[in-house]
């Protein structure tokens, strides 16, 4: 029982800690995908199962944390505002030549990390942007000025 | 015959900035998460600070200390589950009589607190009274006894010591999960 409930314990702390520490641009796994890294990781797992290193307790610990993920993943699914908790919200940090510096600063994002994404998209200067959105994983998707244009 | 897939049309459901990129932004939520954020970072530093401190066990405030007469009791006052520590007595040479030293501690210093090992073994050791009597020679001059502890729970729990000629010696020892 004492390792459900710190499988328990164990999985919403790490969401909780994962979840603030704030999207990094570049990101490629969500937070939501990176707890279960972690709690493989094995941070957690030590105080889970504890001096209990029979099959039997690596299986309940197993089973839980599986429970847990397939429970909030069909949360939200479920309810979106569920998945914006636990996901977040994509956040426009560049808006039609304008910057949020304020969401900016929050964020810890700076225009290198904007402009390193243009590069991907094969873009050379700041001004062929038209908006640069932070997503949910930590990626930042580009939306080129002309193409938004030639589209208009 | 296979059932027909569910399909549903598409709808323009993801809020859209400036009525052509649909994005999705919630920057109200994002505000109220950057609060909330700031909140559990400090909780967060807080409970490094008490740790540090001790206040969780394994540091300056956990260490407990009581004198009564010629019996010094040295314990961690913050226990953690399943982890190891020291209780240590020391007699001054008042408390040996005939060459022992009698020492009665209550039940909860066995069952509670996990006790492991006694350090000198004890010549004898009797039960009764809701716990353990124990006689250690002892040759003069200041003794010591360990009791190496390893709590099994959680929780709060109160102990007892008692030495022939002294005040019974109470405390308690918080167990952290």
């Amino acid at each position: 029982m004492a390792t459900v409930l710190h499988a328990v314990f164990g999985y919403f702390f790490l969401l909780l800690t994962v979840r603030i520490l704030t999207r990094r641009p570049g990101g490629q796994l969500t937070l939501f995908e990176f707890v279960i890294v972690f709690l493989i990781g094995g941070v957690i797992i030590l105080s889970t199962v504890g001096k209990d290193r029979s099959l039997t307790n690596c299986v309940c610990a197993i089973i839980t944390v599986g429970l847990l993920h397939q429970s909030v993943s069909w949360l939200r699914a479920r309810y979106p505002r569920f998945g914006v908790i636990v996901d977040g919200t994509p956040l426009l940090v560049l808006d039609r030549g304008k910057w949020d510096t304020d969401l900016m600063k929050k964020m810890r994002l700076d225009e290198n990390d904007v402009m390193a994404a243009a590069r991907s998209k094969g873009l050379t200067s700041l001004t062929q942007i038209k908006y640069a959105v932070l997503e949910r994983n930590g990626s930042i998707s580009i939306i080129q000025a002309e193409a938004s244009k030639s589209e208009a | 015959m296979p059932a027909a897939p569910h399909l549903k049309p598409v709808e323009d459901t993801v809020p859209m900035v400036h009525g052509e990129v649909a994005i999705g932004e919630d920057l109200e939520f994002q505000r109220r998460w950057w609060r909330f954020e700031r909140i559990v970072w400090i909780a967060f530093a807080l409970i490094v600070l008490l740790d540090l401190l001790g206040v969780f066990g394994k540091g300056y405030f956990a260490k407990g200390h009581i004198h009564q007469g010629p019996v010094e009791v040295k314990f961690e006052r913050v226990e953690r589950l399943g982890t190891p520590s020291i209780m240590t007595i020391h007699f001054a040479p008042e408390a040996i009589h005939r060459g022992t030293v009698q020492l009665w501690v209550s039940e909860s210093v066995v069952g509670d607190l996990g006790n492991r090992r006694i350090i000198p073994q004890p010549e004898s050791s009797t039960v009764g009274n809701s716990g353990v009597s124990y006689i250690f020679p002892a040759s003069g001059g200041r003794s010591s006894v360990l009791f190496a502890l390893q709590p099994a729970s959680p929780g709060v729990f109160r102990f007892a010591l008692r030495v022939p000629g002294v005040n019974e010696i109470r405390s308690r020892v918080v167990v952290m999960p």
